[in-house]
């Protein structure tokens, strides 16, 4: 026990763990790019990247919440149900007006969460669940269970074609968004008051801050970028069906842990969130290329998502932080369990 | 540190109204649903019917014991259910025909049991987070468990056994539904009589002074995710047995279900309080409402938007009410 204590905190080692995000997208790359030819290949790499920016706007959307120590479950029901507004609207509203529909969907669907965990007062995992039973009962009860398709198949086109030789449109989206939450998570006031709600509310409440308003705020934009997401899958599929994204959330979620941040909240960044997108991006082609069956991926990517949980237990330094179960009570007695 | 905000209240001054309302709310639900049910559907106040609803409730019913330990002990919640069933269900079928029924089951449930432990020393003794680490194994142990069947649906060849599973062997109650009750029945007396039930409410209601207190906490929590995990496996051998089929996705939703009738039951996700009763009449409400439905012609599908509701309103209550008790 105590050779094993001493490998941990050899320098080296701790050096490896800190930076275990690069190390393990390094490693699955390295892997990717042995094992698939031609995903060098720009084409290739545009094409991959084109299928992993749906679930990476969500997961853009998750980082923030679970950045305050919360969870969103709901965001694959909102997708199925933005993505429904966004094609079943298409008669009415024209194309685009339809599409925006579809992002006010994902705004509202937002706003009833922040209702349920600040006004309310109910835990988070608690209140999407909820919303997530709720909105993806209505996504069915609007189609009848049935797909609906577009008017215009065309249209969609534009959201998958890529843009001049590059990348298309949604990945754009995506990268867009990660670079955007990058400069507000590190550069902002804003950014630096999430930090400090997600790593101790009431502390930040009393410093100043209004505490309950960036967590709302934190749940109404991951409804934001799940509708977003919505959107642009429902446009390239041309279909809006209540079965989308029914497991987005929780894939989602595996991905932003893997980047890095916690559920205990205050830690995480939009370059780690990235990461842990490609690192899935990067098992799932390298896996289907060499046609390994979907249930040995998952348990690879359950694997490193566990390893990578257990490093981050291992590199934090207080012992107990990760029993903080600040993000799980109301937010006027969360200090009532000290961590240390 | 003040002793007010560190310490979590430990006696609780409720107004009596509010007592009465706390204990009275769930019974009341059930007797009004069921006075709405039978005025709304001859069908719905028949022994066939009735029966039918017992049958869908013991399949979760089992899952929900485990689960509310897991509430109580205050670890949130073990999102792995549906792979432990599914691991449950395709152990015990795929492998009928090289061992048996009974030792194919056994194996099932074992599988299910030893994933279980490993969620219990992670979440336990390592500390880590159970939402996320529950996710991670349950993704892992699902994985393996179709690659153990070769990733296709295997179906069982044992009429008898699913006979007697399904048939009425006592006073015309099927077996799987004394099952469940003998399941109930025995984790009531584990939490309500047993020193480790004691355990389990010290550690959901204050772990600092239940650590302070020699009590086991690592272990509690562990036992927590791991009897969870073994019910679970169970529950799918038993799901596999009557269905004589399964699914790598054949337990897709049971965890959302067994936690909808843990919250609907009024049991704490901060932990520290709630009982097996309670959490069983959770579910009698969530599977009774599910049943008026059904008869009144609403698809499954939609019946979402009174679930997502009742589970959003429940939990809105008991906060509220505990924070006029003083509570929380």
């Amino acid at each position: 026990m105590n050779s094993l204590k001493r490998v941990f905190e050899n320098p080296a080692v701790l050096t490896l763990i800190h930076y275990r995000v690069i190390v393990i997208l390094a490693a699955t790359l390295i892997l990717a790019v042995s094992f698939v030819p031609g995903l060098t290949e720009f084409r290739t790499l545009s094409l991959s990247l084109d299928r992993t920016a749906t679930l990476g706007l969500v997961a853009v959307g998750l980082t923030v919440v679970l950045l305050m120590g919360k969870l969103d479950l709901s965001v694959g029901s909102t997708l199925a149900l933005s993505g429904i507004a966004t094609i079943g609207l298409q008669a009415q509203l024209g194309p685009t007006g339809a599409a925006l529909v579809g992002l006010l969907v994902g705004v509202l669907a937002g706003v009833l969460n922040g209702f349920l965990v600040v006004v309310l007062q109910i835990n988070s995992l608690v209140a999407t669940l909820a919303s997530m039973i709720f909105l993806r009962a209505l996504c069915h009860f609007l189609t009848d269970s049935n797909p609906v398709s577009g008017e215009d198949p065309l249209f969609g086109l534009t959201v998958t074609r890529s843009l001049g030789g590059t990348f298309s449109p949604r990945t754009y989206v995506f990268l867009i968004a990660i670079v955007l939450l990058f400069v507000w998570l590190t550069y902002t006031v804003a950014g630096r008051h999430l930090y400090a709600v997600g790593s101790n509310e009431d502390s930040a409440t009393a410093s100043g801050i209004r505490s309950s308003r960036y967590v709302f705020g934190a749940f109404v934009f991951s409804g934001l970028t799940a509708g977003a997401a919505g959107v642009m899958q429902s446009l390239a599929t041309n279909t809006g069906s209540p079965v989308f994204g029914e497991t987005v959330a929780l894939t989602a979620i595996a991905a932003v842990v893997i980047g890095g941040t916690r559920l205990e909240g205050g830690r995480g960044s939009a370059l780690g969130t990235l990461g842990g997108v490609l690192v899935l991006a990067a098992i799932t082609t390298t896996l289907e290329y060499e046609s390994v069956p979907t249930y040995y991926q998952n348990i690879v990517t359950g694997s490193i998502l566990l390893l990578l949980i257990l490093l981050d237990r291992i590199a934090s330094n207080s012992p107990r932080s990760a029993l903080s179960l600040t993000s799980l009570l109301p937010s006027r007695n969360s200090e009532r369990v000290p961590t240390q | 540190m003040t002793s007010a905000t560190t310490l979590p209240p430990r006696v609780t001054e409720e107004r009596a109204t509010q007592r009465i309302l706390g204990w009275i709310a769930l019974p009341a639900g059930i007797a009004l649903l069921v006075l709405v049910g039978s005025l709304l559907s001859e069908q719905f106040l028949t022994t066939r019917n009735l029966t039918n609803v017992l049958i869908n409730m013991s399949l979760v019913g089992i899952i929900v014991v485990g689960m509310t330990f897991v509430f109580i002990v205050r670890g949130l919640a073990d999102l792995s259910v549906p792979a432990m069933v599914a691991i449950g269900a395709l152990l015990a079928l795929g492998l009928q025909p090289s061992l048996g029924s009974i030792p194919a089951a056994l194996v099932g449930i074992l599988a299910a049991s030893a994933a279980g432990l490993v969620n219990g020393v992670l979440i336990g003794y390592s500390k880590l987070n159970p939402v996320i680490t529950t996710l991670a194994t349950g993704t892992i142990v699902l994985g393996i468990a179709q690659a153990s069947v070769g990733g296709v649906i295997v179906y069982g060849n044992d009429p008898q056994l699913q006979s007697l599973l399904t048939g009425r062997i006592f006073f015309g109650i099927p077996t799987i539904v004394l099952i469940f009750l003998a399941v109930a029945l025995g984790g009531h007396l584990l939490l309500g009589r047993t020193t480790f039930g004691r355990w389990v409410y010290a550690a959901g209601s204050n772990p600092q002074a239940t650590k302070a207190s020699a009590v086991p906490l690592d272990f509690t929590k562990a036992v927590a995710f791991w009897m969870t995990a073994t019910l679970a496996g169970f529950s799918g051998v038993l799901l596999g047995l009557t269905l004589q089929t399964a699914r790598p996705g054949i337990g897709t939703g049971y965890e959302f279900d067994a936690i909808t009738a843990v919250v609907v039951g009024g049991v704490s996700l901060l932990g520290g309080f709630g009982n097996i009763p309670r959490a069983i009449g959770g579910l009698l409400l969530v599977t009774l409402l599910s049943n008026i439905m059904v008869l009144n012609g609403i698809p499954t599908q939609s019946q979402g938007l009174v679930m997502g509701a009742l589970i959003a309103g429940a939990v809105a209550l008991d906060v509220y009410l505990r924070r006029r008790g003083g509570a929380a």
